[in-house]
């Protein structure tokens, strides 16, 4: 275990290791939740809400969406398909750990550089300039945080999956960016599910993506009454579970694939 | 005859930032950080004559490549002058890169995953050389380098011999006067090497190309170069003839004796060398032995003499002591001690 | 002369290369699809619960986007060079091409083209027309003419962008989280700038001009005359916003430190 704990560890020294990175990263969040802010104050106009929601919570439901998005966010998928194609996975095979475990701990280390650097003192500065409703309730906080984790989880499981999928189509480059937007809209980072038509969000209640961006947003602006947090939480653990299979078959292929091939 | 190269007091610093160590040095890292400023290459001067083949060397960090970068105008020097065929490198770019060829032995100039006439096609269009003028030299080129064969086949098929004889090639596409080779025999086989010495030759005879040569390989230097420039941090510490380096420095020579018997040890040879100016060391096997001598008939003799006449020997070498030897040995004990 | 040229030497190159990896291309060209998919979903989805964005119709909107995508395509085919500090730099690759007599940003732009990005040229006037047919638009002789000037306009504002933040590789280590982000900040200008405050709205103008990409420029052919102004400024801030990117790479090309040092 040691070990993964010390990838965590060097990933995050790496970060700080780009301090121009860090410093436009602030500075980039923000003017994105900015941007989205008035964005939807615009597509409110006069209206007092839209599905449930009032404008207010709206704007907080972005902010905390884009601050979280910092965390779960990661550019491994890229990486993963990067070292396939330049031939290091198959060193990464000798080594004694799990090269999947490795990844996750990597990007673990990633998320947690980002939220304590860019989201935290990020969300401090759109919090004076935007008005935001943040929860006094500690359980909310509490639900919040652990909804983040799965939905960190479920995230890198699916760039687990673009990234071993680098083994079947040489160049999946298009891929992986075609996977960025659709999650971008998909997850509910850029609108909540509630906001599409009802026959889409049957279909969306069968897709994990949900799990990765609307239920932290929806439990932290406390859109979501009583039995639905927890169902939505439910509904992230058994993503994460699911996601476990698919993850290892194509793992499991890809190596004897790279054992008969030789690379 | 006029010169190619003048360099005059040229000198390139580097800012280096040191980072603290542990997580508390990078967060102070955040904030401000330690530099240094570093001269690569402090403050040297040399030119080299149209037609000269020049071997520049030097250990890794000596300088070199910065020096090479700021010749062929990759960078801008912090002070001193720099006049490559009559032009400033750096300002006057565009103009100053047709005259010269360059080969990264480590860097590919050619595109990867084209076949390699399409690459000389497209670099024709980039030097703007005439039809005419390109089908005669680069026919000879051609052929001269044996890669007729290989021009329709996508660089990313050839193998490095091959590429590398490309190379060459794409570099000499438009005839400069000047040509910079940085590790051209990087990893190549004998053979290869030897045919690009040769057409680098033939270049220089033909053309009266002038060539500065970077290479770790010494063989390439002596094959090629009458003069050698050699630099350690940053500065000149040799810049002259080879052979008179090795007429200073390397005047030994190494007789390699193998015995029969395998039980002779230092202690029992000593003897053997008593009054002269000799001394022994232990060769690459066990009953190996090397005696090493000055360079004079009588002391040749007599060490061999003696040899023979007290031990049984299954053979006997006769080494003049390696440029390498020589080059290695002014690194470690400095200019001054020859 | 000799430029336009070797561009169409490098193209052929290119496309000969393309071609023999052919899935990459259809891969390439869906996954853009699919992310104009994506933002036009988006649109859709927010006109399902509102009828006016600060005073601007679902098509007039929706005719906006179709308009950024075209100066877009362009940017994309020729001046995505996200990956500048990481190839060029970190890898050394800048050696090569300062050794040969051409502009370095011209080589660049010629080796890192792809051209499938301007499939994109194709989806953008096709949204365009669609809105345009919604709308009822009507179409005078020169304005053909007047679209083709406003999305260079447009393209150069992006490129320039582009370029100054590739140029700042020249003397810091490491500014590639700001590339990707750039993308996100680039989508607002498919939004109306009326609908952001003062502050943004002046950084997207004059500081970071996306608005110049598509609400600007599409503003003229919308009838929107209160924005003719800014419509018509639009290829004037694409040069000067320009001539200063490559004044600002000339200069950092002085600054290269090479590779590995």
């Amino acid at each position: 275990m040691g070990k993964y704990i010390e990838m965590i560890r060097i990933r995050f020294l790496m970060m700080l290791a780009y301090r121009t990175n860090y410093y436009s990263g602030i500075l980039i969040y923000s003017i994105n939740i900015g941007a989205y802010y008035f964005l939807w104050n615009a597509i409110y106009g006069d209206k007092g809400s839209i599905e449930g929601m009032s404008a207010l919570q709206m704007t907080s439901y972005i902010s905390i969406a884009w601050m979280a998005r910092a965390f779960y966010f990661n550019n491994i998928d890229r990486e993963i398909a990067q070292e396939i194609k330049e031939g290091k996975v198959a060193i990464e095979f000798i080594r004694p750990y799990n090269y999947l475990l490795m990844k996750t701990m990597q990007g673990l280390g990633e998320g947690i550089f980002r939220l304590s650097f860019f989201s935290v003192p990020g969300m401090v500065v759109v919090m004076f300039i935007f008005p935001i409703a943040f929860s006094t309730n500690p359980a909310t906080w509490l639900l919040f945080a652990l909804a983040l984790v799965f939905s960190f989880l479920i995230n890198m499981q699916i760039n687990l999956l673009t990234g071993i999928l680098t083994f079947f189509f040489y160049n999946n480059m298009g891929l992986i960016r075609a996977k960025r937007v659709v999650i971008d809209l998909f997850s509910g980072l850029l609108l909540p599910i509630s906001f599409f038509p009802g026959w889409a969000q049957k279909i969306m209640d069968f897709l994990p993506f949900q799990g990765i961006s609307y239920v932290p947003s929806m439990i932290f602006t406390e859109s979501f009454s009583g039995s639905e947090v927890i169902n939505a939480v439910l509904f992230q653990v058994v993503w994460v579970l699911i996601l476990i299979l698919p993850i290892q078959i194509l793992w499991l292929i890809a190596r004897k694939q790279l054992v008969v091939q030789g690379g | 005859m006029e010169n190619m190269i003048e360099v005059k007091e040229l000198r390139k610093e580097f800012k280096s930032h040191s980072s603290r160590s542990g997580l508390k040095g990078a967060f102070r890292d955040l904030l401000t950080r330690n530099y240094k400023v570093v001269p690569a290459v402090n403050d040297i001067s040399f030119s080299v004559k149209r037609g000269e083949m020049v071997g520049y060397i030097g250990e890794n960090g000596a300088g070199k490549s910065t020096s090479i970068k700021m010749l062929t105008g990759i960078l801008t020097p912090t002070s001193g002058t720099v006049r490559v065929n009559g032009m400033d490198p750096h300002k006057e770019r565009e103009q100053f890169v047709r005259s010269i060829g360059v080969v990264f032995g480590q860097r590919s100039q050619l595109w990867w995953d084209i076949a390699v006439q399409e690459s000389f096609r497209l670099l024709k269009k980039v030097y703007n050389v005439p039809d005419d003028v390109y089908n005669v030299h680069m026919n000879h080129v051609i052929e001269s380098l044996d890669i007729g064969p290989l021009l329709d086949k996508p660089v990313r098929k050839l193998s490095l011999g091959q590429r590398m004889r490309c190379e060459l090639a794409a570099a000499l596409l438009h005839n400069p006067p000047l040509l910079f080779l940085d590790e051209p025999t990087i990893g190549l086989d004998v053979l290869v090497k030897l045919k690009i010495r040769e057409f680098l030759k033939e270049m220089n005879a033909k053309y009266n190309t002038t060539v500065l040569l970077t290479t770790h390989d010494l063989s390439d230097i002596e094959a090629l170069c009458e003069r050698v420039v050699m630099l350690d941090e940053g500065k000149i510490i040799y810049d002259g003839q080879l052979s008179s380096l090795r007429s200073n420095w390397g005047e030994g020579k190494q007789i390699e004796f193998q015995f029969a018997d395998t039980a002779v040890t230092k202690h029992s040879l000593q003897p053997l060398l008593a009054e002269l100016d000799a001394a022994w060391t232990p060769g690459n096997r066990q009953n190996v032995w090397i005696a090493n001598v000055l360079n004079e008939e009588h002391v040749i003799s007599e060490v061999i003499g003696r040899v023979v006449a007290a031990h049984k020997i299954t053979d006997l070498k006769v080494h003049e002591i390696s440029i390498e030897d020589i080059i290695r040995n002014i690194y470690e004990e400095g200019i001054t001690n020859g | 002369m000799k430029y336009v040229q070797l561009f169409f030497q490098y193209a052929a190159q290119y496309m000969k290369t393309r071609l023999t990896y052919r899935t990459d291309m259809v891969v390439e060209i869906f996954s853009d699809l699919m992310s104009q998919a994506v933002n036009f979903v988006f649109i859709l989805l927010v006109f399902g619960h509102t009828t006016m964005i600060s005073g601007w119709s679902r098509e007039e909107i929706i005719f906006i986007y179709g308009f950024f995508l075209v100066p877009f395509a362009i940017f994309g085919a020729f001046f995505n060079i996200w990956d500048f500090n990481d190839r060029y730099i970190v890898k050394g690759e800048m050696d090569r091409i300062l050794t040969r007599p051409i502009h370095s940003l011209f080589q660049i732009v010629l080796e890192r083209m792809e051209l499938e990005s301007l499939f994109g040229v194709i989806t953008g006037i096709a949204v365009m027309l669609y809105a345009g047919s919604l709308l009822d638009l009507s179409m005078a002789w020169y304005d053909p003419f007047i679209f083709v000037l406003l999305v260079l306009g447009g393209t150069l504002v992006y490129a320039s962008i582009f370029v100054l933040i590739a140029s700042i590789s020249f003397w810091s280590d490491s500014p590639t989280s700001i590339m990707p982000m750039m993308y996100n900040i680039g989508n607002y200008g498919r939004y109306p700038v009326n609908i952001y405050n003062n502050v943004i709205r002046f950084v997207l103008t004059w500081i970071l001009p996306f608005a110049f990409v598509g609400v600007y420029p599409a503003a003229y052919f919308l009838g929107r005359e209160d924005w003719y102004t800014y419509a018509f400024l639009t290829p004037v801030v694409g040069l000067v916003f320009f001539t200063f990117s490559i004044f600002m790479w000339n200069v950092g090309v002085t600054k290269y430190r090479g590779a590995g040092n």
